[in-house]
């Protein structure tokens, strides 16, 4: 799976973390490869301090450029500061983490960055069952990089290959997802280029609206009658902007509601922290588990 | 005269260093003789070994890496050497794959760096620039290569990946998953007298270590044999062990369990053959391994729980049936 943004500040990374450790807890092996080249931030969100000094020469980007011949891996469960992670509940899967470099960087990508990529993603293959890659936002080398791998002459054609567009729920956002997939410098396009089938591609692509207020929660209860219906409209107009664009309704795979928690802290969200301290809404814990089965789940994809 | 029994003193070997990496083919089913040879033919000029029994057993022609760097050693002694790894991939029913890298080395060579045409007619020897500190060698490739020193491993994987890209042949729709493994062995000449013990153990990144004495005149090739086919029992074991590790009864119809067992029996419970191609010579080696730890003893016991498990989920079943 690969999950791409419009812009940053998306929840991208914080919610394919979560989406990650969703399929873990269900007894998945899962491995989450951090290709946010230039901000690797899913050592933050899995609490793993340590690691950010410890990938310096050794992740991600140092392998793609063919300067280290293994990139390193962390174990999230034994690995996590996270008070809750730590114990790993049974019947759990692997989650292990692929960070990149510190200072990675954009690069530009040549034919052997390709082969690496290839090989790597083919070797996790054998040992995971979802692989779950975090580009960085808008179009970059690294979605290129995706892009050509995955076509059927690139080597990692046969695998099940899926993406997630991430974005928030306003008219700016909206916009600009559906340039990043439809537009001319976008996936759609792109992928083409490189050998892909415009109805298979289009066909493996899905949106996450992210951060999406949900009016009928407690939390809009006190807003006055005006607002409220304000919010309505603006809501009822984005729906229209979004189907007009075709990323309408029945092209989300789901819509992560505005959680506080992650207004102030990239993170997981644990079943603790719903049910033990209360601080998450019960709503964002159950919405993060219907985005991890979806994934999989074949009736949400496919020709629409 | 003289030349050429020079010849044989300088091309006598007195180490040899290796690594295997071990990973189930990523196919659904095991695939038959052709698509095997097909995979394993890495060079036109030569053809792919077959072998049908004990098993099949599908051997890759061997490839050679020139190399001049330095050999990874333990205390910062610097030595060079200068050569050829061989490299060779061999396929086990079709079904587990594996890839060796190894080096024999003498004990001292020219004090300068010979013309390639030297170190090309010596294949899979990589020969000191200087004289050659075995111990040295042997304690610094077991614990790890650093920066800038030869890394044979890089060199299995290589062929690994350059196997598993064969996209026309596989289908990457493994019916378990499993985790590669990479086995790490050096060999010395046994002194007179000294028993032939194999020392093996696990290193704290997964990697396994072997560390052995064979008689005098075992040829590389047949130390790295050895060693694929220890690579591979592991391996067996450590996947089996795994997933046993990781199985909830607890579950109502039994049904969770019977997703895990049921691959095990389709793919891995008839791969259980130790020693089938390992040189004679060397039946003492294997044979100190079933004392301690064990293998043969650890996958009777595992087997015998899979089987066991699955009589009981039947009976459970029809039990079930009958009730209703």
């Amino acid at each position: 799976m690969f999950a791409a943004s419009d812009k940053g500040g998306t929840g991208r990374s914080v919610t394919s973390a979560n989406l990650a450790y969703h399929r873990a807890l269900d007894g998945d092996d899962v491995c989450y490869l951090d290709f946010d080249f230039g901000s690797p931030t899913a050592a933050a969100v899995f609490d793993l301090p340590d690691v950010l000094s410890e990938a310096e020469g050794r992740g991600l980007h140092s392998y793609l450029k063919g300067k280290t011949g293994e990139p390193l891996r962390v174990d999230v469960w034994s690995r996590t500061e996270h008070p809750v992670l730590r114990s790993r509940p049974g019947g759990s899967g692997r989650l292990v983490l692929l960070p990149g470099d510190r200072t990675g960087g954009e690069f530009v990508t040549d034919e052997e960055n390709l082969h690496r990529c290839v090989d790597l993603v083919l070797r996790l293959k054998r040992e995971f069952d979802v692989i779950i890659v975090d580009l960085s936002a808008g179009r970059s080398y690294a979605m290129d990089l995706a892009l050509a791998a995955t076509s059927p002459r690139g080597g990692l054609g046969r695998l099940k290959t899926r993406w997630l567009v991430y974005h928030r729920w306003t008219r700016q956002h909206v916009m600009a997802a559906a340039e990043l997939v439809y537009g001319k410098q976008g996936i759609v396009q792109a992928g083409v280029a490189m050998g892909h089938e415009t109805d298979a591609l289009s066909a493996s692509i899905r949106f996450v609206r992210a951060a999406v207020p949900n009016l009928d929660s407690p939390m809009w209860s006190q807003v006055s009658a005006a607002q409220y219906a304000w919010m309505r409209q603006c809501d009822t107009q984005l729906e229209e902007i979004a189907a007009a664009r075709g990323i309408g309704k029945t092209r989300v795979l789901s819509s992560i509601p505005l959680e506080p928690v992650l207004q102030w802290q990239e993170r997981l969200i644990t079943d603790e922290d719903v049910h033990d301290r209360r601080i998450a809404n019960v709503e964002t814990w159950q919405k993060m588990g219907e985005l991890a089965q979806r994934l999989t789940e074949d009736k949400h994809w496919g020709q629409l | 005269m003289s030349a050429p029994e020079e010849e044989s003193r300088d091309t006598e070997t007195v180490l040899a260093c290796g690594e295997v990496r071990t990973c189930l083919l990523p196919t659904r089913d095991a695939v038959d003789e052709q698509v095997a040879e097909r995979l394993l033919r890495l060079r036109a000029d030569e053809r792919v070994r077959l072998s049908r029994r004990p098993n099949r057993h599908a051997v890759s022609p061997d490839i050679l890496t020139g190399v001049d760097c330095r050999l990874p050693t333990a205390g910062g002694a610097k030595i060079r050497a200068v050569g050829t790894v061989t490299a060779r991939a061999a396929l086990v029913e079709g079904r587990v794959l594996q890839a060796t890298a190894h080096f024999a080395a003498p004990a001292d060579g020219p004090d300068r760096r010979q013309p390639w045409g030297y170190y090309l007619v010596r294949p899979g020897v990589l020969v000191p620039v200087g004289r050659l500190a075995r111990q040295a060698v042997v304690k610094g490739f077991l614990t790890g290569q650093q920066q800038d020193e030869l890394d044979v491993g890089s060199v299995a994987e290589s062929l690994l990946a350059r196997i598993s890209r064969q996209h026309r042949l596989l289908d990457y729709d493994t019916p378990l998953n499993t985790t590669d493994t990479s086995l790490r062995w050096a060999a010395l000449p046994a002194a007179d007298g000294e028993p032939a013990a194999p020392h093996f153990t696990v290193a704290d990144d997964g990697r396994r270590v072997v560390e052995l004495r064979l008689p005098r005149g075992t040829s590389p090739a047949a130390a790295a044999t050895l060693c694929e086919d220890l690579a591979l029992h592991d391996w067996l074991l450590t996947t089996v062990a795994d997933k046993l590790d990781g199985l909830r009864l607890g579950s109502a119809d039994g049904r969770a369990a019977l997703k895990v067992l049921r691959p095990l029996v389709d793919h891995l419970l008839h791969l259980w053959m130790p020693q089938a191609r390992v040189d004679r010579t060397l039946n003492a080696l294997w044979q100190e391994l079933e004392e301690t730890p064990g293998f043969s003893r650890q996958w009777t016991s595992l087997a015998q729980r899979i089987r066991d498990q699955l009589a009981v989920q039947l009976l459970t079943r029809s039990d079930a049936l009958t009730a209703s």
